[in-house]
């Protein structure tokens, strides 16, 4: 019984590794880049924003396994230059999940500088700081601080959208945990997914919990 | 001597004016007290002094120096000179809510690097001493109640060493019981000869800190003089009008 344990549960923890690897460069890459997405929209210079609000339309306007379709099975068959467009899957999957994550925390800072009163603005202004100070270290790390709740709130849904890798044949947790239960005719892998899913979004959950504390400012 | 002058100052919005050929003078070391309805201009006046507003036409100069010469502006650096010689403390405070109390005071100077660190953490402490709050140095502005946070930014205020400061109804967000503490630091430093340039409500600062009282109303100076010519002798029969509502 404990050798056919070890037997179901070993490929779902290397499932699970590829998960939260995936995880780990997706929320690496694409927060950053997000930034840089509402910086770009909030550019005075306006192609720049246009671009970049196109970007976001188009990516939070389509699912995200059409997405990630495109770029696995889609991009090679592009005549002339598909054949230099086939990637890796699990590199493909990264490029398919930072794309459009990144779209959705650019919304969620752009919401963050929203909410900033102009007042602060003001003050800072009025006590001679330059934009570049005043943005810096005022600006940001009140935006940072509002949107934390939303960034928390995103990467639980990011842990859970890796399944999605499931369809381009990567093969993560859910897709050792659908192996097992068709090999072995058992539910019981589909819990113990269910179960590495929640373990690794609790340590998520208490690591933006406490975030939230230590940025309290109270 | 005349340290603030301001003449035909113009600002409009569309079609609508809301400053109307606005000439006054402020002297050094003045209390001037700005009066009048919501609505008549007050805060845009005082926020077109330390270019928080653009005008439209007419003419600033701040100890001799042209803010805006006939609705031209100066080179954004001479602007930026210009205005650094005032203060302004906001009617909603505009604490930087994730700094400090102490953070708050020395952010702008340390920017700047206007002085060593050790003077403006000097002055940081003098000043929180002067407003009373040395023990809320490492507060954070949500921890303070509105009067503190009052204090804080204009102790925040001071440590740009203004030789002007400009206050936007200072105590309008003020339960009423705390505006005492912060009308008491407002006196303390009339005492010391600053030069203030007020926007309130509250008459009862206006009639015994102030030197001079400006009354505006529909983007207008309608009259202006010492308080008690003002108060106790008004001219116009609008300014009779509000006194009666904001005196009784």
């Amino acid at each position: 019984m404990a050798d056919y344990f070890n037997t179901m549960i070993m490929p779902m923890l290397e499932g699970a590794k590829m998960t939260i690897l995936l995880f780990l460069i997706a929320i690496a890459v694409s927060i950053p880049l997000g930034f840089l997405l509402t910086l770009a929209v909030n550019s005075r210079f306006k192609p720049l924003s246009w671009l970049a609000q196109t970007y976001i339309y188009l990516m939070r306007g389509t699912p995200l396994l059409l997405q990630l379709l495109l770029i696995c099975f889609g991009l090679p068959l592009i005549p002339v230059i598909g054949e230099y467009l086939i990637l890796d899957r699990f590199v493909a999957a990264c490029l398919g999940f930072i794309l459009n994550y990144a779209a959705y925390f650019a919304e969620i800072f752009r919401g963050g500088l929203l909410s900033i009163d102009k007042g602060q603005y003001e003050a800072a202004k009025v006590l001679g700081l330059n934009k570049w100070q005043t943005t810096t270290r005022i600006i940001l790390p009140q935006m940072f601080r509002i949107a934390l709740p939303s960034v928390s709130n995103e990467s639980i849904t990011l842990v859970k959208d890796t399944a999605l890798l499931y369809a381009v044949a990567v093969p993560e947790l859910l897709h050792f945990a659908q192996t097992a239960v068709n090999r072995d005719f058992t539910i019981v892998p589909f819990f113990i997914a269910g179960i590495i899913y929640l373990l690794i979004t609790l340590v998520l959950t208490m690591f933006f919990k406490w975030l939230e504390k230590r940025f309290k400012f109270e | 001597m005349a340290i603030i002058e301001v003449s035909n100052l113009k600002k409009s919005y569309g079609k609508l004016d809301v400053l109307k050929q606005i000439t006054f003078d402020v002297n050094k070391n003045d209390v001037v007290a700005v009066i009048g309805p919501s609505g008549s201009g007050k805060s845009t006046m005082l926020r077109s002094l330390i270019h928080l507003e653009e005008i439209n036409g007419g003419s600033v100069r701040v100890t001799g120096d042209y803010l805006v010469k006939d609705g031209v502006y100066s080179k954004a650096q001479e602007v930026k000179k210009i205005t650094s010689k005032m203060g302004m403390v906001f009617q909603h405070f505009n604490l930087f809510p994730h700094l400090t109390v102490k953070e708050n005071l020395e952010i702008a100077p340390k920017m700047l690097k206007t002085e060593s660190i050790s003077a403006i953490q000097q002055r940081s402490a003098e000043l929180l001493k002067k407003i009373g709050l040395s023990d809320r140095a490492t507060a954070y502005p949500a921890n303070l109640s509105g009067g503190q946070k009052q204090r804080v930014a204009i102790a925040r205020a001071l440590m740009m060493n203004p030789e002007i400061l400009l206050f936007d109804e200072p105590t309008s967000a003020l339960d009423p019981e705390l505006t005492g503490e912060v009308l008491q630091v407002m006196k303390d430093l009339a005492e010391e000869q600053m030069t203030m340039i007020v926007v309130t409500h509250e008459m009862g600062f206006a009639k015994e800190v102030a030197n001079r009282v400006m009354f505006m109303d529909n983007g207008e100076i309608i009259e202006s003089g010492h308080p008690e010519d003002l108060f106790n002798n008004p001219q116009f029969e609008r300014t009779k009008a509000f006194l009666n509502r904001n005196l009784k």
